[in-house]
Order: C-alpha cells, then structure tokens, then sequence
C-alpha cells in the first residue's frame, strides 16, 4: 500500500506542464517560396516562459553578416512579463542559376532562471530561391545587359510651397484684422449695423426694453452718419431711399420711443419688442439688398 | 495701454508673416533654379561647377550622371564619393546603386577585354555596392538584377568569394612562424 502512494505521488510529480520551461514557443515565418537576390526574409519568435525564468539577449544571433550569403540587418527583443517577441529581419544575397533551396540557419536560445540555464532550439528554415536572369543572358549594345543607372531626383518643393502658402496667408489675415482695427472698411460695417442689432436685440425680454430701443437707436444712428430724429427721416431717405418703404414701421418707433422715453406710465407688451424686431428684420433685408 | 500693445504685436507678427514669406519664396525659386540645372545635367549639357559645389546632394548625384554618360568614370566617381553619406535612406541607396553601376560597367569593359585581374576587383566592388544599397532600400528591383549580373559575370569570382579566410590564415601563419630576432647570447 504504501509503495502504491509513493508511485502515485511520483507519477503526479512527473506528469503536470507547470514545471516547464517554456510555456509557449512560435517561429513564425512568411512563404517559403518566391525569393530573389536581395529580398528581405522575416521572422517573428514568441516565447512565454514560466516566472523566474527569464531570456540571455546575448544568445541570440547578432546583426551583421551570417554567413557568405545570409545578412542579418535588424534584430528586436520586446518583452511584456514573461513573453518575449524577437523579431529578424534577414537579408539574402545569392544568385542562383535555377530555383534554389536554401536554409535560414536555426540556432538556441539561453534562458536562464538563477545560476541554471536552458536551451529552446529555433529550428532552421528552408525555403527557395529564384534567379532574376535568365541563364542565355541577353546581349546589349556594350555587350552584358545591365540596368541603367538611377536617374537622380528633383528636389521636392512642397514644404516651400506650404510655407510660402502659411506664411501668405497669416499675413493676409493679420493685415485684414489690421484694417478692420482701423476703421479701413466702413462700407462693410454699414453693411452689417442691423445684423448686429438683430443679435443684441434676440437675447432681449420685453423687461429689457430701455436697452432694445437704444439698440435700434443706435443702428439707424450708425448708417446715417449722425443722429437720426424724427424730424431729420426726410433727409434720412434722400441718403438711404431704400428705407423708405418701411415709413410707416419707423415712423411708428420714433413715436414709440419718445413715448417711452418722455412719457409717464407707459406699460411696455410683448408685441411691442416683438414690432421692434420685425422692423430691424425688415432693416436687416434691406441692408443685404433682398427687399 | 493693452490696445497699444496688442497693435505692437500684431505690426510684429505681420512683419514675422512677411518675412517669412519672403523666405519661403526665396526657398522655393532656388529649387526651381537648382531643378533645372539638374535637368540640363539629365539631358546631358554640362554646367558652371560653382553651381554644383555650393549646391545641394541632388545637383552633385545629377551632375555624376552626367559624368558617367559621358563615360568619364574617374570624375564620377570622385563625385559620387562626396555625397556618400548625405541625404535620406532612398537617396543614399541610389547614390550606392550609381556607384554600383559605375564599377559593374567598368568590371564588364576589363572582362570583356580579358583583362580578368583587373575585372576581378571592380566587381567585387560593385557587388559591396549593391549589397549596400540593397541593405537601405531592399525593393529596389534594378539593384537586384545588376548585383546578380555582378554575382554571375565571371564564374571563378564565387570561387574566390567562398574560401575567403584561407588567405587570411596563411599570412598569419607565416607571421607566427617567422622567428623573432636573436637577442644575443648571456
């Protein structure tokens, strides 16, 4: 009975993966067919090791030249806990008179855990190579046919273009603001005095409606030049004829307005702000020239 | 005060935005200038040196061009030499290729001539040359095609390629054994 419980405790002892190594091993590699002179191979390793156990970089192959045909150009390790990717970058340089099978060497990779060390062997990978002559090479006029010589290139001119393009127009913007800072354009402003009005006036209630009258005041101000009365709208109209078909609307907000302004106990309605913004509606289609 | 101030920086930044585009016209006409010099190269007129000189890698590479359809290969070569190391991967990969080319030519003139010895090396040179351009630029189809020209333009060179330590440990062979100079007897 008791020799039975040490077998089975042995066999336990001998069959679990934990004690492994290795917990993941990959060599992935592309087609292994359909290769020139001078063609790049990759290849990508995975290798998940168990904690404590940890990879010698120094084992790895290193970049420079394998062997008379065979360069290695770049190598890099990326580690993420205990996965390692290591990925190879080879470059073949062989010229082969008919399709050839060639090996990528294999090699081992140390990892170490304490003072011990182990050994994962990265098989070698074959795959073929094809010539890029054919074997009766053609003849040129100077004999052997070779490709000509790479013609050189143009400078590019974009980033000058784009500079030239930024530089222009922060210039042009500046110099816009610039004028716009010094009064350059003040038919422009004609143009928008009841666009700003009709946007003071939207965020306005009928309690605020001292402030909506001087709104309008001040716009019709600004186009004539000058203060406009009630009395002056003749000549207002000789300046501005267009406006004469809204007479009737402004004549009814000057005397609203001096009503406001002059009389006692006026009780302001809603429908009154709401005739002050039809009038500047009316104002603003004119200015843009739709009415 | 701050009105004054926000005038002062906006003259400044206008006259920043000026002078940058003046800059940047400046910029953009020497490249015009310099790609019709290389284009006069290209289509094979010559041009004054002086332009070349204080002028950018392109304008030497295109004025090597020039040289090697000219067949003056000392000239190209020196000139190719100077602008090894300038420029972009692309651009150093093209200038290896050139360079490539230059000895490959020059490997398959001797060799047609017979004159092995001296077709030998050149070719080996190509090859290193390609090799190099390959290693920058490895789609470049026409330095693959030229490198296996150079790999198969005479047969024995993969001979003397393959063993090539030997000679190396014969010479030191015959170092190791050439006994050192008697130092007299006590």
């Amino acid at each position: 009975m008791r020799i039975l419980l040490i077998m089975a405790l042995s066999l336990l002892g001998c069959s679990g993966q934990i004690d492994e190594p290795v917990s993941y091993f990959k060599v992935e590699t592309p087609r292994p067919f359909g290769y020139v002179n001078g063609d790049e191979i990759p290849q990508h390793i995975v290798i998940e090791t168990r904690s404590g156990i940890s990879l010698q970089p120094g084992s790895l192959p290193v970049k420079g030249q394998i062997n008379r045909w065979l360069n290695l150009n770049q190598v890099t390790v990326k580690q993420s806990g205990q996965r390692y990717e290591i990925d190879f970058l080879y470059q073949v340089f062989y010229a082969p008179l008919e399709v050839k099978s060639l090996t990528l060497p294999g090699f081992t990779v140390q990892l170490s855990q304490g003072e011990k060390s182990i050994g994962q062997n990265v098989p070698a990978w074959t795959f073929t190579l094809s010539p890029l002559r054919e074997l009766m090479v053609r003849q040129s006029e100077q004999g052997e046919y070779m490709r000509p010589d790479s013609p050189p290139p143009l400078l590019t001119d974009t980033q000058a273009l784009y500079g030239l393009a930024a530089s222009l127009s922060v210039a042009v913007l500046i110099a816009v603001y610039l004028g716009y800072l010094y009064g350059c354009y003040p038919n422009m402003l004609r143009r928008t005095v009841f666009k700003r009005a009709l946007r003071k006036l939207a965020g306005l209630s009928k309690a605020d409606m001292e402030q909506a009258l001087t709104v309008v005041h001040h716009a019709l101000n600004s186009l004539n030049g000058q203060p406009l009365f009630l009395n002056r709208l003749g000549e207002f109209y000789r300046r501005n004829p267009q406006y004469l078909q809204i007479n009737a609307q402004l004549l009814w907000f000057f005397n609203y307005s001096n009503r406001y302004f002059f009389s006692d106990g006026m009780i302001v309605v809603a429908q009154d702000l709401q005739q002050l913004k039809n009038l500047c509606e009316q104002c603003r289609k004119i200015e843009r020239g739709s009415r | 005060m701050i009105r004054t101030i926000r005038h002062i920086m906006l003259w400044a930044a206008l006259a920043a935005g000026l002078a940058a585009f003046v800059y940047s016209a400046a910029m953009l006409y020497g490249i015009h200038k310099d790609n019709d010099l290389i284009r006069q190269l290209i289509s094979g007129k010559d041009v004054v040196v002086n332009k070349v000189i204080s002028g950018k890698p392109e304008l030497r590479l295109a004025r090597a061009f020039y040289f090697k359809q000219k067949h003056r290969y000392d000239e190209t070569l020196s000139t190719l030499s100077l602008i090894m190391d300038k420029g972009d991967r692309n651009f150093q990969a093209k200038v290896r290729y050139n360079l490539g080319n230059l000895y490959l030519e020059q490997a398959i003139q001797q060799a047609k001539a017979m004159n092995i010895n001296e077709a030998m090396p050149l070719a080996g040179l190509a090859k290193q040359a390609y090799r190099q351009s390959l290693a920058l630029n490895s789609g470049d189809w026409d330095a693959k095609y030229n490198l296996e020209v150079a790999m198969r333009l005479l047969p024995e060179m993969d001979r003397v390629d393959m063993p090539d330590d030997e000679p190396k440990n014969q010479k030191s062979q015959l170092w190791t054994t050439v006994p050192g100079f008697p130092r007299g007897l006590p």
